[in-house]
Parts: structure tokens; C-alpha cells; sequence
């Protein structure tokens, strides 16, 4: 289940933040994306490995806490996503099926003329599409 | 009977499935609006470095828009981080998306080290402007000059673009070129 996603820009600014559960640690959460952003970081700037895996956009477990995961992404803006979920085992295609729908939903939200680079999403209809995707990630993990 | 082995009729139109659509965009009606953007500009403002600027940042949403679009839909997986990589990403996607051919030629610039020049005979935004003599050389190529701007700032290359005409021998229209300028801390930290 996932429990929060966020988008934040590429100065490290938090551009859309929304939780999923009733229980009232949102604070929680936000620190947990906060501390994420650090690991994104450490992994751009010291590539492990050679070429071929530098430029990947889908960054995959960041790390591990008592009882969530957190999940990253960055787009070629240097904008990044993070997906943070209870789920014990989150297989890999469908943590990338879900970064790639967020992504295009993104694109939706940022294309909007009204929107300001660098600003909060302030589009209902994005919230409406993410809690979509957010529901649809939590059935397809049966089986 | 009848209704067996007939393709599946939609009681209603709303159920249709949507099409495509055509991906082109009506080029008259471009010309319009654009013309339109280039005259309200030229009211706003009192001289034409202004007027360019103003083309410029208009240009510049747009290549934000267009970088975040084009990678998620073209790009698959991949992230840019070279210099070159970025130059022909520009040089072929965009300009087959935005104009629906790529560019004429990608050049390295001779007299510097971070300089490098896209040309187009005739930019598909210039096709139906012809330029007063007492604008000197204003080019409405800022505009697109801008989009590459907005494309090269957010992929992590800061640069300063600039349109210009390039008289050719032997033809009456002189040739375009977007020069890109490349910032220090680029030159530095990329490989070509």
C-alpha cells in the first residue's frame, strides 16, 4: 500500500506532497521524503557503476526503513519522484509501471501554461489522476 | 440474425472509442498566432532588444514544456548528460516534433571551444515575416532560440542562445542560425 508520493523540483524544492493514510504521521512522512533526497543525491553524484546504468531514470529501493520503502525516480529535469509504500515485496516492473504512469501524468500537470516552473502543482485534476494510479498500484500487486 | 458477424456497432457515440488524432497542427493557424504574439510584443515594448528578450522567455516555456514531454514520451529510460547527447537530442527530436523535419546541420563552432550552431535554411517561424529595414537585425528566431534555451536550462546545461541571418551566396534569403553558447561551469563538468 502505498502510503505518500511526492514530486520536488530540481533545487531540491518540494513541488506536490500528498499521503494516503487516515493515521495522523504525515509529519513522518514528510521527514522520511526529506531524508530520501539525500540518497538520490549521493547516487547522481557517485555513480557505483560504469556508463550504462548512469542514466537511468528509474533509481529504484533508496532505502529501507522499520516498515516502509522508499522508492525514487528522476527525470531528465532533474525533477525527482518518490514513492514511499508498506508493501513487503514490491516487484521492480511494477514499481517502474508506477513511476511511468506518475511521469506522464506529471508531463499533463506541468504542461498546463498556467503553471509556474518551480511552483506548487495546484492542478485538482493531477491529485484526481495520482490518487487513481496510487489505488490502481495497490491491485496489481495480488498474486 | 443480422446483427452476427457485423463489426461491433456503438449504440452510442459516446462510447467510441477516441481516435488518434492527427498529430499536425494547422501551419495557417500557427502563422496567425504567432504573428499575433510577435504584434502584441512589439506594443509592449520600446526597443528591440526588449522585443527579443520577450520572444525569448515566450520560447522558453515552451522548451521547458517540450524536455519534460519529450522525454517521458521518446526517451524511454534514458537520461542526457552529455554535451553531444543533448546537441543532437535538440538537433533531431525536437525539431521533428516541433517543426516535423530535423534541423539542417549541427556545427561546432570554429573560434571557440564552447560555441555550437544549428542552421535551417528558413525556420518555419520566419516563413511569413519579412522584417522592416529600420529593425536591423532583429530576427524572429528568438523565439525558437528560446525553445532551445528552455530545452538546454532544464536538462542541466545552462547557455546563452541567440538566433541570427547568415547571408548565403546565391540565394535571396539568407540562411538561419541558432548559435549556443555554452556557460563555464558546463564545459567543465560535461564530456563531449
Amino acid at each position: 500500500m502505498i502510503v505518500c508520493v511526492a514530486v520536488v523540483g530540481h533545487q531540491n524544492n518540494p513541488l506536490y506532497l500528498q499521503s494516503f493514510t487516515e493515521a495522523d504521521d504525515a509529519l513522518k512522512l514528510h521527514h522520511i521524503v526529506h531524508c530520501s533526497l539525500d540518497v538520490i543525491d549521493e547516487r547522481v553524484n557517485n555513480p557505483k557503476r560504469s556508463a550504462p546504468t548512469l542514466n537511468e531514470t528509474f533509481l529504484g529501493l533508496l532505502y529501507p526503513t522499520e516498515n516502509y520503502k522508499v522508492y525514487g525516480y528522476l527525470t531528465n529535469t532533474k525533477v525527482k519522484f518518490i514513492m514511499v509504500t508498506t508493501d513487503l515485496d514490491v516487484k521492480d516492473a511494477d514499481a517502474r509501471n508506477f513511476f511511468r504512469k506518475f511521469h506522464a501524468a506529471y508531463v499533463d500537470a506541468v504542461s498546463n501554461p498556467f503553471h509556474v516552473p518551480g511552483k506548487k502543482i495546484a492542478s485538482r485534476s493531477f491529485g484526481v489522476r495520482v490518487s487513481t494510479i496510487v489505488k490502481s498500484f495497490g491491485s496489481g500487486t495480488t498474486g | 440474425m443480422i446483427g452476427v458477424g457485423k463489426a461491433k456497432q456503438y449504440a452510442n457515440v459516446l462510447d467510441k472509442p477516441l481516435s488518434r488524432g492527427r498529430q499536425e497542427v494547422s501551419l495557417s493557424a500557427f502563422a496567425f498566432l504567432f504573428s499575433e504574439l510577435v504584434q502584441y510584443n512589439q506594443t509592449q515594448v520600446d526597443n528591440i532588444a526588449e522585443l527579443e528578450r520577450r520572444l525569448e522567455d515566450a520560447g522558453y516555456a515552451v522548451g521547458a514544456r517540450v524536455l519534460e514531454l519529450l522525454c517521458h514520451r521518446e526517451k524511454g529510460n534514458r537520461r542526457e548528460t552529455r554535451l553531444l547527447g543533448i546537441l543532437s537530442f535538440i538537433h533531431s527530436t525536437v525539431w521533428k516534433v516541433l517543426f516535423g523535419k530535423v534541423a539542417d546541420s549541427l556545427e561546432k563552432g570554429t573560434e571557440h571551444e564552447d560555441e555550437y550552431m544549428i542552421s535551417e535554411k528558413e525556420l518555419l517561424v520566419n516563413r511569413f515575416i519579412s522584417v522592416p529595414k529600420d529593425m536591423g537585425a532583429f530576427n524572429c528566431g528568438a523565439f525558437v532560440a528560446g525553445i532551445v534555451k528552455g530545452v538546454l536550462d532544464n536538462a542541466g546545461f545552462p547557455a546563452v542562445v541567440t538566433a541570427h541571418f547568415v547571408p548565403i551566396e546565391g540565394q535571396q534569403r539568407p540562411r538561419t542560425t541558432i548559435l549556443i553558447k555554452f556557460a563555464e561551469e558546463v564545459k567543465q563538468v560535461c564530456i563531449v
